[in-house]
């Protein structure tokens, strides 16, 4: 995991010290401590304080009304926690567990080996009972992705593919939604990019819901 | 314990359901990572999910080992052991070379290991100590129906091995959604005490929140297992009997064993190249 725990160093050292709505600052003897972004002005003995790196489960595991997560890159983490962590491999235990995978898909495509899959391609590959969202319209598939996609109460994570195979993105989203230097949660800091490269499993049921009739995509 | 087993070079991946319903889907598959990470067999250890983060199709990024072990976190063979998982991490067989030169090595389910006779006989005795065996009668439920899905099959050999090696009243397989229907508890045994062990891999949605209903455990779903103080009590009685019903089998700490297992199972099959 070496070349994760550099890239993350690196990224500290030059000011991108978040990911998502976590904010990662330094700690004691060489230890970090990780907040939400928005309790950055908050003193820290009046957050709710966690020491172990598995506690960050707890952390992620529901939103502020006690509502179950689960999309970790939703912006909908929970504020009030202050998580202590001892040294770079605790920090990056953390962030993987507050946003999981993430760090591993940021080296990717710092490598340049992070390929995107179209929409078209994902839903196409799908059996059983989501075999029916590859009957999606390119336009009813740039509304489901506009309607569970979105940066605002969707999804926080940088689109990285296309609706059709070599064609444009979601046109119904701003072009910031595309460009992993821009900060998705809309404060315009230097951040750590959370990435998309693929359709999840969430928004293919929204389009299979959309199909069956049982909740419809706004137009 | 696994003196022989060290994996230094390797990654593991467990692969695991997960819920976006329920939040106690992932966490037995994170809790046996957390448990083999700690005893550092492997260079690396990670969970994906089908329902949740890292997804299957973002598992083949979260490693640098050029070998990996894939152990799916389901109780039997079935739709998402042949066909999702294969499908999703581009697997071709029990041994796949990926296009950046990593082996990926794909062990069987959990569910199918040999000491699961074991682990849900001990689940019994656990929920129900000090009640006699021949007067009890033991319910494995699993989910039933479904595409592929041989988790009925799996939960009915479970039921005889149990059978021919104990000395429960009765021993019967029982199903969500198929004959016979766990709803149907009291028609199906005879004993005073009815123990029933869920062959399911989590407290999810299904063992905590489904069957306790079939069961008439409860009126209606609850919330959901992590959203309760108290997890279950135990016995209650209900249609004149004693009825104990334990935590889902894939909780038991010993499944951190059971993947380990697979992957020396994996490697005794298969080679270790």
């Amino acid at each position: 995991m070496g070349q994760i725990d550099d890239l993350l160093a690196r990224a500290l050292r030059e000011g991108r010290c978040r990911l998502g709505q976590v904010l990662i600052q330094p700690g004691t003897d060489g230890g970090f401590q990780l907040r939400h972004r928005g309790d950055a002005g908050i003193a820290s003995e009046t957050l709710e304080a966690f020491a172990n790196v598995t506690d960050a489960h707890l952390i992620g595991v529901n939103d502020d009304a006690g509502v179950y997560r689960p999309l970790k890159t939703a912006p909908t983490l929970r504020r009030g926690w202050l998580l202590r962590v001892s040294d770079a491999a605790d920090l990056r235990r953390a962030l993987d567990i507050l946003y999981p995978g993430q760090l591993a898909l940021w080296l990717a495509r710092e490598e340049g080996r992070l390929p995107a899959t179209s929409l078209r391609e994902t839903v196409s590959r799908q059996t059983g009972m989501y075999r029916i969202t590859g009957k999606l319209t390119t336009d009813e598939a740039d509304r489901l992705t506009a309607a569970n996609c979105r940066s605002d109460g969707g999804c926080l994570r940088t689109i990285l593919w296309t609706i059709e195979p070599g064609s444009t993105p979601c046109s119904r989203l701003p072009s910031e939604k595309f460009d992993a230097g821009h900060d998705q949660t809309g404060a315009g800091e230097a951040v750590i990019p959370l990435l998309c490269l693929e359709l999840c499993s969430l928004v293919v049921a929204a389009g299979r819901a959309h199909l069956k009739g049982e909740k419809p995509l706004p137009e | 314990m696994y003196p022989a087993l060290a994996k230094t070079n390797a990654a593991l991946l467990i692969v695991g359901h997960g819920s976006t319903q329920n939040p106690d889907s992932s966490p037995p598959s994170h809790v046996h990572a957390e448990e083999i990470r700690r005893r550092r067999i492997f260079a690396e250890v990670a969970c994906c999910f089908w329902k949740e983060e890292p997804s299957f199709r973002e598992a083949r990024y979260l490693f640098e080992s050029r070998e990996v072990y894939v152990v799916p976190n389901f109780i039997s063979e079935g739709y998402f052991t042949q066909t999702v998982i294969p499908r999703e991490l581009e697997l071709a067989g029990p041994r796949t070379q990926q296009p950046d030169g990593s082996i990926w090595k794909y062990c069987e389910p959990a569910g199918n290991h040999e000491s699961m006779t074991d682990l849900l006989l001990q689940r019994a005795r656990d929920v129900a100590p000090g009640i006699p065996e021949e007067e009890t009668s033991l319910l494995i439920v699993g989910h039933g129906t479904g595409l592929n899905d041989n988790s009925a099959v799996a939960a009915k050999e479970q039921a005889e091995r149990i059978r021919g090696r104990s000395r429960y009243a009765e021993v019967v397989s029982t199903y969500m959604e198929e004959d016979p229907l766990i709803s149907k508890w009291d028609e199906l045994t005879t004993a005073p005490n009815v123990v029933v062990v869920p062959f399911f891999i989590a407290d999810g949605l299904h063992s905590y929140q489904d069957i306790p209903v079939l069961l008439g455990l409860e009126a209606e779903p609850t919330a959901a297992a992590s959203q309760r103080e108290v997890f279950r009590q135990n016995p209650r009685e209900l249609r004149g009997r004693r009825l104990f019903y334990a935590a889902a089998i894939g909780t038991e700490p010993k499944f951190a064993d059971v993947m380990l297992d697979l992957v020396m199972a994996f490697d005794a099959n298969h080679g270790t190249n």
